[in-house]
């Protein structure tokens, strides 16, 4: 295997942690490394979903990497709790903050900050990608704020992972349809696709309350919809609290299907007539396209829990998922890799690699995020943009892929790309 | 009261040191290059971002090898935001290269794992005719050997290899990563190569980087004239074009924050001297194109250009005019198109009623102090808080920034343009200042920014 990355398929630790806090409500990331480490990950933000992101930095310079970032850090929380009185600091550590070797949780520990709450979020960048980096923010928040008393409030917690605002909507209003109370963490549904009404709020409506993550220990079960990405805040949750847990990432007919029984069966409630309906049209929509998707040779490069779906989902609509490809190296992906592909399995490769690997499985279609598009262009393939960050079409981040709904959206794209690309 | 503290920065009062309202007869400069407050919601980035992110990564025909943790590289894959264009796109900003250091590297040291790095990425590409290899924060703390594996390696491969210790770190902003890439390829590059031949009007351009292709439309102008451009720095640039720099009559400055250093040096060693200019407006460019013709004893032929160009560009500029006079901007930019931009939005009848800059120093802000009016707020390094207070109670009619400021602006509902990486460009010269009156023109009077509502109103 080659020591050098020519074109990463993944990103690193703080930026997975910044997502996860834009769907906390009025928390405000903070990141205590370099000023680099903001300016940058802001941009990807800005450009996948169009929106205003605020990030702070505790603009680590050269001589607190000698003497140590603590003045930086305890001045960075007094300055933000001043100026913008948020409910949560996310303190999100970085390369260069953990090789000093600061003690986050020491710091924030003395520093009794009372007005916001302050949450110690490791994510050292030499360490797996951005999808690691958001499990280990949401896991943070979960076992830093959840507090355990009577009585189980009969809610459902729902982790969407690193998804789009629109993919938490079709969660949302499938259990509307069911009528469950549910609680989702984190919910980037409203916080990063903002409306334009004046005046701008201080901080974007919507998101999960920290009374939220609070109260989310009295819940009656959790699903994680990545199991990289949320899934050990679910375990911590299912250990801590004794609460159902499960992982289903809801993308296709059957995980879709998979997802509702287990809502059913931790709720005790009944799939509605809706949500009957709804699948129906799913159907409906995949026989529609059929004689265009059956035996295409699909290549799928995603996060691995998205990458999994997407390659059963392919499956259901009689592709031939021949490459399938996670952004962050996982023994878990590998392992389930196996059970839905008979092809090429790249676990925590990069895109180079995976080029080479759609040339050599003579691939029909690609699935995956902007940084893909030249392999597409390249390899003159069909392409369906998905994941973060897309930012080269735009729009990608409001309509889900997930649920029933979600599907006949991705089916439609699915055919709509073959039919540009015009089956050559 | 020159000196102002800003409603948003009560808390944090060492801001107003950074903060002037123009007055009349002083002599007064906000202060600059220092490092930032923390938690400020600082619209900066590091030393790294200067360095490869700004001068080196528009070089075109080079492996620009990101030593450290793998985000780094990943952000300025493709020059990240910045439009910087060549004509090499099949190489160039196609590929992004990282040793993506693990931990157990980042504990045992990540020599071997650059070493073998260099030599792969130089086996998969061996067309590109050099490597250059960024270090970033943690390893400059793990201490790795730059200067030695990348001497190894350039042994061993026989192509320059060259290391640039530019971790984010250092310094107190972007500003010191372009000195330590002027520097470093002052070093390394310049002079290790002659041009095929030479000629009495060789000149180089310092400090554009052709963002969508303002280079394009400035290196006609002045072949026109009979000059031959010897090397850009860096825009479109091969790594032989900056080898050969130190040949030419001139070095003619655009960026004025980001090269000086190299041109001083190439002044210092080669004698060549140093003409400064601002290409954007008609005013300016003319300027420019005159200031070199005399230098090189071409006024006729530049005389001849001018009179041609302006003759195009006059009417369609007198036409934007009468649509924006009295419209008020806000300029926040890195640093020289803060002041650059305060002249060619007159020539449009706006008048800047704040400017700012990122990584400025004082020489940036007494060249802001010079061109704009009495009253206007002059701002060192704003943060987010802060610009949203100036567009909120200065009320801009236009706010030109780059992306990470621009969803702030639409957020506020004030027009907006992306001065960084360009709407839809070049903005460089007499073409290029029709490109950005139309897009001044487009965002202006979008018909969308009067279907806003206000809460409460509906």
């Amino acid at each position: 295997m080659r020591s050098v990355t020519i074109n990463p398929a993944k990103m690193c630790q703080p930026i997975g942690a910044m997502y996860a806090l834009f769907g906390v409500h009025a928390a405000v990331p903070l990141v205590h490394g370099s000023q680099g480490c903001t300016a940058y990950p802001m941009r990807m933000f800005n450009r996948h979903f169009g929106e205003l992101v605020q990030v702070a930095v505790s603009s680590l310079g050269e001589d607190a990497s000698v003497f140590g970032g603590k003045k930086n850090l305890v001045v960075s929380i007094e300055n933000i709790i001043a100026r913008r009185h948020p409910e949560l600091i996310g303190v999100i550590t970085t390369c260069l903050s953990e090789t000093i070797g600061d003690d986050i949780d020491g710091i924030i520990r003395e520093g009794n900050f009372e007005e916001s709450k302050v949450v110690p979020i490791h994510t050292p960048s030499y360490v797996g990608s951005h999808v690691t980096g958001y499990d280990n923010a949401l896991k943070a928040l979960v076992t830093t704020l959840s507090v355990d008393s009577e009585p189980e409030n009969a809610r459902l917690n729902i982790l969407p992972g690193m998804v789009n605002p629109g993919d938490v909507i079709e969660i949302k209003q499938m259990l509307d349809s069911m009528n469950i109370a549910y609680t989702i963490l984190s919910d980037i549904s409203e916080t990063l696709n903002a409306p334009l009404i004046l005046p701008k709020p201080p901080f974007p409506r919507g998101g999960s309350s920290v009374a939220e993550l609070e109260d989310c220990a009295k819940a009656r079960g959790v699903i994680a919809l990545c199991e990289h990405a949320g899934g050990s805040a679910a375990v911590y949750l299912k250990g801590k609290y004794g609460m159902a847990a499960d992982t289903i990432c809801p993308i296709g007919v059957a995980n879709t299907d998979r997802f509702l029984d287990a809502v059913c069966d931790m709720t005790g409630v009944e799939i509605p007539y809706s949500l009957e309906q709804g699948r129906g049209r799913l159907i409906d929509a995949m026989v529609d396209v059929h004689m265009k998707t059956c035996g295409k040779r699909a290549a799928i490069s995603a996060d691995p829990d998205i990458a999994l779906a997407l390659a059963e989902f392919v499956t259901e609509l009689g592709m031939e998922p021949v490459v399938v490809s996670s952004s962050t190296a996982s023994r878990k992906f590998l392992q389930k890799a196996k059970s839905v592909t008979d092809g090429e399995i790249l676990n925590g490769r990069d895109l180079y690699e995976l080029q080479r690997a759609v040339k050599d499985n003579e691939t029909d279609i690609l699935f995956g995020n902007t940084k893909c598009t030249p392999i597409a262009k390249d390899e003159d393939i069909a392409f369906v943009r998905c994941g973060f960050p897309v930012y080269d079409r735009v729009g990608y981040h409001r309509y889900g892929i997930m649920g029933y709904h979600g599907g006949i959206y991705l089916t439609d794209m699915i055919t709509n790309a073959i039919l540009e690309w015009g089956e050559r | 009261m020159p000196l102002t503290l800003l409603n948003s920065d009560k808390a944090i009062p060492e801001r107003e040191k950074h903060t002037y309202i123009k007055a009349p007869s002083e002599s007064i400069l906000p202060l600059s290059n220092v490092q930032t407050t923390p938690g400020d919601f600082t619209e900066r980035g590091c030393t790294y971002a200067g360095c490869l992110g700004v001068v080196c990564g528009p070089i075109k025909d080079v492996i620009h090898l990101v030593h450290g943790p793998i985000g780094c590289a990943y952000w300025t894959w493709g020059g990240g935001t910045r439009q910087n264009l060549s004509d090499n796109p099949s190489f160039h900003r196609k590929y992004c290269f990282s040793t993506d250091m693990q931990e157990d590297n980042i504990i045992f040291g990540g020599e071997d794992k650059l070493y073998e790095s260099i030599l792969e990425a130089h086996e998969e590409f061996p067309e590109a005719k050099g490597v250059f290899v960024y270090a970033t924060c943690a390893i400059g703390l793990i201490g790795d050997d730059l200067k030695g594996v990348c001497k190894r390696a350039e042994d061993e491969i026989g192509i320059r290899v060259v290391p640039f210790n530019c971790e984010g770190f250092r310094g107190c902003s972007q500003s010191l990563g372009h000195h330590i890439a002027n520097d470093t390829l002052f070093e390394r590059v310049v002079g290790t190569k002659e041009p095929e031949y030479l000629t009495d009007y060789d000149m180089n351009i310092i400090g554009d980087y052709n963002i969508q292709g303002d280079l394009w439309e400035i290196m006609p102008l002045f072949e026109r004239m009979g000059i031959r451009i010897l090397s850009t720095f860096t825009g479109n640039a091969s790594i032989d074009d900056i080898a050969q720099a130190h040949r030419a009559k001139l070095n003619l400055m655009h960026c004025q924050r980001s090269t000086p250093y190299i041109c001083e040096k190439m002044e210092e060693k080669y004698g060549i001297p140093v003409l400064k200019a601002s290409l954007f407006g008609v005013e300016q460019t003319s300027k420019a194109l005159r200031d070199v013709a005399a230098f090189f004893g071409l006024e006729d032929k530049a005389e001849e250009i001018i009179e041609e160009e302006v003759s195009k560009v006059s009417p369609k500029i007198a036409a934007y005019r009468t649509k924006f006079e009295g419209k008020r901007v806000f300029i926040y930019q890195g640093a020289p198109r803060a002041w650059h931009w305060v002249n060619m939005f007159r020539e449009l009848g706006v008048e800047t009623i704040a400017a700012a800059t990122t990584f400025g120093h004082e020489d940036d802000y007494a060249k802001i102090c010079e061109r704009v009016n009495d009253g206007v707020l002059v701002i060192d390094n704003p943060n987010s808080l802060e610009l949203e207070e100036i567009l909120t109670d200065w009320k801009p009619d236009l706010f030109i920034s780059g992306l990470k400021e621009k969803y702030l602006s639409y957020k506020l509902g004030v027009p907006f343009i992306n001065g960084h990486s360009y709407e839809k460009g070049p903005y460089a010269v007499y073409s290029g200042f029709l490109n950005f009156a139309r897009d001044v023109e487009k965002t202006l009077f979008a018909p969308v920014w009067g279907l806003i509502r206000r809460e409460n109103d509906a």
